[in-house]
């Protein structure tokens, strides 16, 4: 009896030592869940990857599970979150995943790790990122977004083309960008490409115009004005006019008005069209497009006459980390994220993904080194819709995305955008209470 | 008695619990959640009554959505049996290549969706360098080479026409599935007492046929209430207003996309609203085409 129960004992603590030593081990391996907006083939997810293993490789007790989901990533992020899934990081979109999210009270404040030292240098991390980007989307002073691709929205041309039309300098006003216009399609040139079906591009021409013409915040300003009135502000009525000029004198060719994504920017890397105010990644998305010897070359949107806005003012498409508020890792996420951020990971992702970054000393890629200029030289950023996206999505994507997509398509008249905005703003604020 | 209940419960048990779990439950989830304001990303539910419902008859484009779906289910419809009935006609008329043919017309069927929007939207209806365009004007259509068939005015009928030629093959295999079943001396005996083929068609071939077309017809009204694949994908990049049927409108409203809007509450309302929908025009549907069964 006395083997026994001496038995019994032995066996039990054989079983218990290396449990033991499981839990003990296990203290001190941490596990850190991300899903990606990036699908797996892409090569910003092979980056993003390739910073994985680098991490986990000098932080061995760190395992990082990379989901890749692809887009609709926010999407699954929220339905994995109610359900009670853990997820510690998420990267999106800047403006979506601001007015989704970060919206909703899921999202970390990162202000005490940006404080912190950068890694190999000797600043704060937030000193690091291209000035504008981490205070764009905070929310009272609170950063709950960490930026790392930076896409600008300008026109981006062929340089060709415009030496053809015997244009030296891109256009820096209307007026010399209406001349720039005129010469191209002098020159057998349609000046400017344009997509029917993608309203986050048309919008960009009067998110434009009015802080050309208003300055940065006078459109958001504009959509929060419960009466609509200010949409009787006559630099509306001039946007939309201008817009149509473009149309009505050829600039923009009439068949555009047909054109389903990416037929038009099509017609740009094969040599038909000039220009496309559109983000920095299409020289990218064309690259397999255009020949060998294209040139592209970008320039900011021009200044509007008696403009109260800077020429340098540039709205830009951020995608960014967010980490999800009840994770229990903070720490081993602000570390792998400033790990991201160093000078070498930042040229990286620049290299081998062809895309602007959040650091102003890393070189981009030739074809887009006209927005780092840009991104260098920018006296103030914006967002999509001068911030109007993060903040009224149904207003921008149902009433203002459709009602401006009915101007550039000449389906209204400007008298009737402005009088329609006006109408179905005020009627939106109503009923939002 | 009692054990044949038994019997019979435990028979019924599994299908009813799957069908109490997976559907039962989650539609009146549906129309729970329709009566309130939730983005989906959380607990944070406000209790709203009515107000999503209210609000669907104030807005614009969801009676846009409406409209695009009812019109693919009515003019739809008639275009898609009209051309299934042509076309199961001519391939029973004797035409050497029937089982060819029929392939081909039910081809699109077995073709990924995304594949045929890109088909569509990029090589046919390109306005520059489309096959419509191209072949127009090789034709001499010069006038008509100019249409902008991708334009806001003609979009939603173009997407139609490519929805309509998907479907057609569908029909026409089971139209002709239902007409293989038709005695062939049914229609020897008519010609013999000397009908021609319009009087066949009307009084031999529609009579049997009637509970195939029955199917048919409330197949293609739930299936075009219910679309979304290819209206979502005709826009490659982000649907386009134009194209909204119900379904892409509430994927849009309830799902996020660039714009993140994520009003489940609301978009849960347009689904409660599009299976009301469905299940009336299936009940008027089985109303309207009821008819003595014709036994042979």
């Amino acid at each position: 009896m006395k083997n026994v129960k001496l038995l019994t004992l032995l066996l039990v603590a054989a079983l218990a030592l290396p449990l033991g030593v499981g839990v003990s081990s296990g203290q001190d391996e941490v596990k850190l869940v991300y899903w990606s907006m990036w699908n797996e083939t892409e090569p910003q997810a092979q980056v993003i990857q390739s910073w994985i293993e680098a991490f986990e490789a000098a932080n061995p007790n760190i395992d990082i599970q990379a989901t890749w989901n692809g887009r609709q990533n926010q999407t699954l992020v929220r339905t994995a979150l109610s359900a009670g899934e853990t997820i510690d990081f998420v990267d999106q979109d800047a403006d979506p995943i601001s007015g989704g999210l970060v919206a909703e009270g899921l999202a970390l404040p990162l202000n005490e790790y940006l404080d912190e030292t950068a890694l190999d240098e000797d600043m704060p991390v937030r000193d690091v990122f291209t000035p504008g980007t981490l205070d764009l989307f905070a929310v009272d002073g609170q950063v709950y977004l960490w930026p790392y691709v930076y896409n600008t929205s300008q026109f981006w041309y062929n340089k060709d083309a415009f030496a053809d039309a015997g244009i030296e300098q891109p256009p820096a006003t209307w007026e010399e960008f209406l001349d720039a216009c005129q010469k191209l399609l002098d020159a057998g040139y349609d000046p400017i490409a344009a997509e029917s079906d993608i309203q986050f591009y048309q919008i960009d021409y009067l998110t434009y115009q009015a802080v050309r013409y208003g300055g940065v915040g006078f459109l958001l300003q504009t959509l929060e004005d419960p009466t609509g009135e200010m949409w009787r502000d006559p630099i509306y009525l001039q946007a939309a006019q201008n817009m149509r000029e473009l149309w009505d004198k050829g600039y923009i060719p009439p068949e555009s008005a047909g054109y389903l994504w990416p037929a038009g920017q099509q017609t740009l890397g094969v040599g038909l069209a000039a220009m496309e105010l559109v983000g920095s990644w299409l020289p990218i998305e064309l690259a397999n497009v255009v020949e060998g010897s294209f040139e592209w070359g970008g320039f900011n949107f021009p200044a509007m006459p008696d403009g109260a806005g800077d020429q340098n003012d540039l709205m830009v498409y951020l995608l960014s980390f967010m980490v999800v508020k009840d994770t229990e890792h903070p720490r081993e996420i602000a570390d792998f994220l400033k790990f991201t951020t160093t000078q070498e990971n930042m040229q990286q992702m620049a290299d081998e993904a062809l895309v602007g970054v959040t650091r102003v000393d890393v070189e981009w890629a030739p074809e887009i080194a006209d927005g780092a200029a840009a991104a260098a030289n920018a006296t103030a950023v914006f967002g999509m819709a001068d911030g109007g996206v993060a903040l009224y999505p149904e207003l921008v994507n149902n009433i203002l995305y459709v009602n401006w997509s009915k101007l550039f398509l000449g389906e209204i008249t400007p008298e009737e955008f402005v009088e329609t905005m006006v109408d179905d703003q005020a009627e939106y604020w109503a009923n939002a209470g | 008695m009692r054990a044949r209940t038994r019997l019979i419960l435990t028979f019924l048990f599994p299908a009813s619990l799957l069908y109490i779990v997976f559907f039962l439950y989650p539609a009146l989830r549906a129309l729970y959640t329709s009566f309130f304001d939730w983005s989906g990303f959380s607990d944070n539910a406000r209790f709203t009554g009515l107000d999503n419902y209210r609000q669907l008859y104030r807005d614009d484009l969801f009676i846009e959505s409406m409209s695009n779906t009812l019109t693919i289910l009515i003019a739809g419809g008639i275009i898609v049996f009209g051309l299934a009935f042509a076309l199961t006609i001519l391939l029973n008329s004797g035409i050497r290549g029937r089982k060819l043919f029929r392939a081909v017309i039910f081809l699109p069927n077995v073709v990924a969706v995304i594949a045929l929007t890109t088909m569509w939207s990029v090589a046919i209806y390109h306005p520059r360098f489309g096959l419509l365009k191209n072949g127009l004007a090789y034709l001499g259509l010069e006038s008509w080479s100019t249409i902008l068939f991708t334009s806001p005015q003609n979009i939603f009928k173009s997407m139609m026409a490519a929805i309509i030629w998907i479907n057609v093959g569908f029909y026409v295999v089971l139209l002709m599935a239902g007409i293989d079943k038709i005695p062939t001396e049914l229609y020897e005996a008519a010609k013999i007492d000397g009908a021609n083929q319009v009087q066949m068609f009307y009084k031999i071939t529609v009579p049997l046929l009637w509970d195939v077309i029955t199917v048919g017809i409330v197949l293609w009204s739930i299936n075009a209430l219910k679309i979304f694949e290819f209206p979502f994908a005709f826009t490659a990049l982000e649907p386009s207003p134009n194209t909204y049927t119900v379904a892409v409108y509430l994927y849009v409203m309830g799902f996020g996309q660039r714009t993140p809007i994520y009003r489940l509450g609301y978009a849960t309302a347009m689904g409660v609203v599009l299976v009301l929908t469905v299940i009336l025009v299936v009940i008027v549907l089985r109303r309207v085409m009821r008819r003595e069964v014709i036994q042979y």
